[in-house]
């Protein structure tokens, strides 16, 4: 029997892993999309049948493609399972190495497998997002400041809110999970990394390779058809649908890694004694949305997988003249469609509940309610989806019990709420950022929840749905509930990720103009959509004038606001008052290990014996 | 919330917080239920049929149903913002109890949820099951709808075909919609009906409009370029002045 | 606390169990995808929009008839045979038995490659052309899914078995384990394709 696996690589070269980084990956896509490119034009033959895109379709999605694998060639994400199959696994210099030991700013430009390197990846590509996504928003607005819009042309605009819409999708999916899933979670667990760091590693880069596609779109006739891509007309749009496709299955791929990896952390990793009673409410949060994410995502990865071959091979999943549905594509869509929102909501709302004693100095009310709260929302949501489709016309005997388990979500969210407001009720308040958006979500979210009782009325929705009312609500609960929680917890985690104390100034301004910004925003926006404004338009008959007006200027209030902030984050990163150890007095793991972090997080891995939120004083 | 009680300390209800929200309840109950409805129906369009007013009062009764949760949270906020609030870079004294849960706030919270839940649904329902009905009007006019890039075409049963929708008023009709090329959505805004007009598909929506006058049928599914511009009238015009115009226009198609 | 202050040693069994873990949740959303297959499968069927699930005869194209299953169950059958195989190395590689490890992958590593082959041949010599309805689509989309799958696990035994070759498993198996675990979902997921497919 051979033996020969215990000699260690021999290094008179450097490694291969050593040799990769983000510009060899960028170049190697490139070169790879090119050549594919032109292979491809003189390859496939000509279009024989009367449908016109499909040899574009071909040869756009191949070149995509291999930027896709020439990307992730480049960046050394094939290094790991190559090496698996050759029975030459990585050695532990080149696994200290990827860690990112002893590299400084390299770090972040590298395949590094450091869960502290991945969170802060994900919180810059998570603000640039937001920042593209915002500037796409304001365009939309400017564009609606007036009736006739018209400054845009309508294909632009079409294609405008289409990206605005995906791409705030995204960020706000991995806003929660990205940087604090990964920077905090593992610490405040008691871990020193990720379950399977080259997997999260992975999920983050797949994100940054499937950027390209999409702004590869804006290029060949934009995203025309919205965020839900609704087919046949995702079928009938211009070559940049093609770009929205390889971006959906790309970054569909990214969640699936990032699902897998972070659940088996918390299952498995857990510090000694942190039995489930004990784990932060925070981690059930993270957990509960990237699980959800497993299943519902593939399913969405699948509608966009048959648009492909529709659009590329003529095939007829959509199409109705061959026999196609497009019922069948927004059952596909819907199915991933609506645990998604949860997957945004549910962390960042776990973040406020995991704030809430810190600032109230008390301990967090009806901890079980709090689970039993995120398991029944996770578990109901995939149930719901159809509640989307009610006016579709595909099953008009099934409104009736879609109905039903849409309105028993209202149950799980209720305890939530109890959970927020009970933990408040009594405590000390510790005026801070944070502990004001904990209000601001009970604010927003409650005028989310109760309009969303309305749509889920079949009736009512009958008149409310693909209104501009549609738009105000579901801003209502993933702006104003999902991005108030991660913001807060941006003020909140910031020591920990940075070493610095977020500029309180700052982020007071910031947080009042996006808040009052925020309701001015979109109540003037449940205005125009009473009054029969249909969404996603770029004209408006003039009565809808005043409250368009009222919107747009309630979003460059949101605008001025998100700029403080992101001042308030250049400026404290750089040159904030430097944050003591454990600036809130939090008794979870992640301020127990100082800043910076060491790589491995605990030089003795911390044992548990009782739950983080023993604050306050017992009644003698 | 509740509290053990101790002999010290006084009953739960004489608690002066506990009064300042219940004051502040009903006064947040109140104003949350007003502003809520005025909110809505002040901006709703006037409806045009019983549909519609019907989609109004739900949204009245859905808006009271919820006031006095959302009231009851806003109570609780007001209450805990205005006392005990501590400014500074490091944190205050620790609270003066450990309350981690009360089993009756808890299970008092889920059991009004489940039963105002349990009431919007039930509200749903009846409405549901009046929409059904109508679609099954044998005495209905009979109206085929379809959508196409970017506008309506209507034909009537006589034969008659029109871009705007012409229709008497009180008396029940029948929507046959579908599309030639992607998804439309065929909403008369009015009058609270909407439903999609597929490909391949035909679908149904009933609606008996009750007033005179010119309303809005719009798209309301992004259906491409011009999206926002495939809108036209529906005319609402007495009996009499209805089959003047449908004979009109059952001449005209057939002269064309 | 004292047995676990270096993260690289820890024990084998811990690491497979967690990687066992990490797999199924993969294989959670592998499973979600081929169970929408079925879906999409299905509800085409049920519909059968403008009767173009099997397009009918018209004056410059013949009906469309739907294959038989066999193919796929021959698919399938050739899987199970190798997740066989597979575990036939599993039970000698728990028994310590190296040479019962080296030929059950080995054997397994072949089905795979017949497999593909096969399933290449049912691609290329179907009777078909991408826009002849519904029923088509799907069976494309079955046997592209069966293909992606097959050379992953061509990938995945083959890696097994020369790393059963080179003997990196006589201090541990648990990659075995899991590849079992592959083995079974990808003989199941091709089973679900040809159970869809008997029913046109």
């Amino acid at each position: 029997m051979t033996t020969v696996m215990s000699k260690p690589v021999s290094a008179p070269g450097k490694s291969i892993v050593e040799k990769l980084n983000f510009f060899t990956a960028l170049a190697l896509g490139a070169i790879s999309a090119i050549v594919v490119w032109r292979l491809a034009l003189q390859i496939l033959p000509e279009d024989t049948e009367v449908r016109l895109f499909t040899r574009e379709d071909k040869i756009t999605l191949l070149s995509m493609t291999a930027w896709f694998i020439g990307f992730m060639t480049g960046i050394g994400a094939l290094v790991g399972p190559f090496r698996w199959l050759m029975g030459k696994d990585l050695t532990h210099e080149e696994n200290m190495f990827l860690a990112g030991k002893d590299m400084g700013v390299k770090r972040y430009f590298r395949y590094t497998t450091d869960h502290k390197v991945v969170g802060i990846q994900y919180l810059v590509i998570t603000m640039v997002i937001f920042g593209i996504g915002g500037i796409l928003a304001m365009l939309i607005r400017t564009n609606l400041g007036t009736p006739e819009g018209g400054w845009i042309h309508p294909q632009a605009y079409n294609s405008i809110v289409g990206t605005h819409g995906i791409i705030m999708i995204v960020g706000t999916i991995i806003m929660v999970t990205g940087p604090f899933g990964n920077f905090i979670m593992p610490i405040m667990i008691g871990a020193r990394d990720m379950a399977f760091p080259r997997l999260n590693a992975l999920s983050f880069w797949l994100i940054v390779a499937a950027a390209v596609p999409l702004i590869w779109a804006q290029f060949i006739g934009g995203i025309s058809t919205g965020w839900s891509a609704y087919n046949p007309l995702a079928g009938q749009g211009p070559l940049g649908m093609d770009g929205y496709i390889m971006f959906i299955c790309i970054f569909a791929i990214s969640t699936m890694v990032a699902g897998a990896n972070i659940t088996t952390t918390v299952v498995k990793m857990r510090a000694k004694g942190m039995t489930w009673n004990r784990t932060p409410i925070f981690i059930y949060g993270v957990v509960a949305s990237v699980a959800l994410a497993l299943p519902a995502f593939p399913v969405f990865f699948l509608s966009q997988i048959l648009s492909a071959f529709d659009r590329a091979l003529d095939t007829s999943f959509y199409n109705t003249a061959g026999g196609g549905s497009g019922w069948l594509y927004e059952n596909l869509f819907w199915i991933m469609g609506h645990p998604e929102v949860y997957v945004i909501l549910i962390p960042a709302v776990a973040a406020l509940m995991e704030m809430a004693p810190v600032f109230t100095r008390r301990p967090l009310f009806s901890f079980n309610v709090a689970v039993m709260g995120i398991a029944g929302i996770s578990g109901l949501s995939v149930l719901v989806w159809a509640h989307h489709m009610y006016i579709s016309g595909w099953a008009p005997l099934l409104n009736t019990p879609f109905m039903l388990t849409t309105e028993l979500i209202s149950i799980p969210t209720g305890m939530i709420f109890l959970v927020l407001i009970g933990t408040l009720w009594r405590g000390r308040l510790w005026m801070t950022m944070p502990l004001m958006s904990i209000f601001a979500l009970l604010w927003n979210f409650m005028i989310g929840g109760v309009t969303g009782i309305y749509l889920s009325d079949v009736p009512a929705d009958a008149f409310l749905h693909g209104s501009m009312y549609v738009t105000a609500h579901f801003h209502y609960t993933l702006m104003g509930a999902g991005l108030t929680g991660a913001l807060a917890a941006l003020v909140y985690w910031f020591p920990a990720m940075t070493g610095r104390m977020f500029d309180k100034k700052l982020s007071w301004i910031a947080f009042w103009m996006v808040q009052i910004g925020f309701n001015i925003a979109f109540v003037g926006m449940f205005a125009v959509g009473l009054a029969g404004q249909p969404r996603r338009v770029e004209a408006y008959a003039p009565t809808f004038n005043t409250g368009n007006m009222i919107t747009t200027g309630g979003a460059y209030l949101i605008m001025a606001g998100m700029l403080v902030l992101l001042y308030g984050v250049i400026t404290s990163w750089t040159s904030g008052v430097k944050a003591p150890k454990n600036p809130w007095q939090a008794k979870t793991l992640e301020w127990t290990v100082g800043y910076p972090v060491p790589l491995e997080n605990f030089d003795v891995l911390p044992v548990v014996t009782s739950d983080p939120y023993g604050y306050g004083k017992a009644k003698s | 919330m509740s509290e053990q009680m101790t002999p010290q300390t006084p009953q739960w209800w004489k608690k002066p917080d506990v009064k300042k929200t219940a004051i502040l309840w009903v006064i947040c109950t109140a104003v949350i239920g007003y502003v809520g409805v005025e909110f809505h129906v002040r901006n709703m369009v006037r409806p045009a049929s019983e549909t519609m007013s019907g989609v109004i009062s739900l949204m009245r009764i859905f808006t009271w149903a919820a006031a006095p949760v959302a009231g009851l949270v806003a109570a609780m906020c007001l209450t805990v913002l205005t006392s005990k609030r501590h400014y500074g870079d490091n944190p205050p004294a620790e609270a003066d109890h450990q309350i981690s849960n009360s089993p009756r706030a808890t299970s008092l919270w889920i059991v009004v949820s489940a039963f105002l839940c349990l009431f919007a649904l039930i509200t749903g329902f009846i409405v549901i099951q009046k929409d059904a009905v109508a679609l099954l009007d044998k005495n209905a006019i009979q109206i085929n709808v379809t959508g196409q890039q970017w506008l309506w075409s209507i034909d009537y049963p006589n034969g008659a075909r029109s871009e705007d929708l012409y229709l008497p008023v009180n008396k029940p009709v029948v929507f046959h919609v579908t599309s030639v090329d992607v998804k439309h959505s065929f909403w008369i805004v009015q009058m609270g009906v909407k439903i999609d007009a597929n490909p391949g598909y035909v679908t149904e929506t009933a609606v008996t409009p009750d007033k005179i006058g010119v309303f809005d049928l719009r798209c309301a599914e992004l259906c491409g370029l011009l999206h926002a511009y495939m809108q036209t009238k529906v005319h609402i015009v007495s009996q009499a002045d209805y089959d003047a115009w449908l004979s009109v226009h059952a001449t005209m198609e057939k002269g064309a | 606390m004292s047995v676990e202050t270096h993260a690289h040693h820890e024990h084998p069994d811990v690491v497979g169990s967690r990687n066992r873990l990490g797999v199924i949740l993969i294989l959670v959303a592998d499973i979600a995808f081929a169970l929408s297959m079925v879906f999409v499968y299905f509800y085409l069927r049920g519909q059968n929009v403008n009767d173009m699930w099997l397009p009918a005869a018209t004056s410059d194209h013949p009906a469309i008839l739907p294959l038989s299953a066999t193919a796929g169950w021959t698919v399938t059958a050739i899987a199970a045979f190798g997740l066989l195989a597979h575990f036939y190395g599993l039970k000698g590689v728990r028994s310590g038995n190296q040479t019962q490890l080296k030929l059950g992958s080995l054997v397994a590593l072949v089905a795979s490659v017949v497999a593909i082959v096969y399933q290449f041949n049912t691609i290329a010599t179907a009777p078909f052309t991408f826009s002849d309805g519904a029923y088509v689509s799907c069976f494309y989309m079955f046997a592209i899914l069966n293909f992606v799958h097959i050379m992953l696990t061509i990938f995945i035994s083959l890696g097994n078995w020369n790393r059963a070759r080179l003997g990196i498993y006589n201090s541990d198996h648990w990659h075995v384990d899991i590849v079992n675990v592959w083995w079974v979902w990808m003989t199941v997921s091709s089973l679900l394709g040809a159970f869809a497919l008997t029913y046109p």
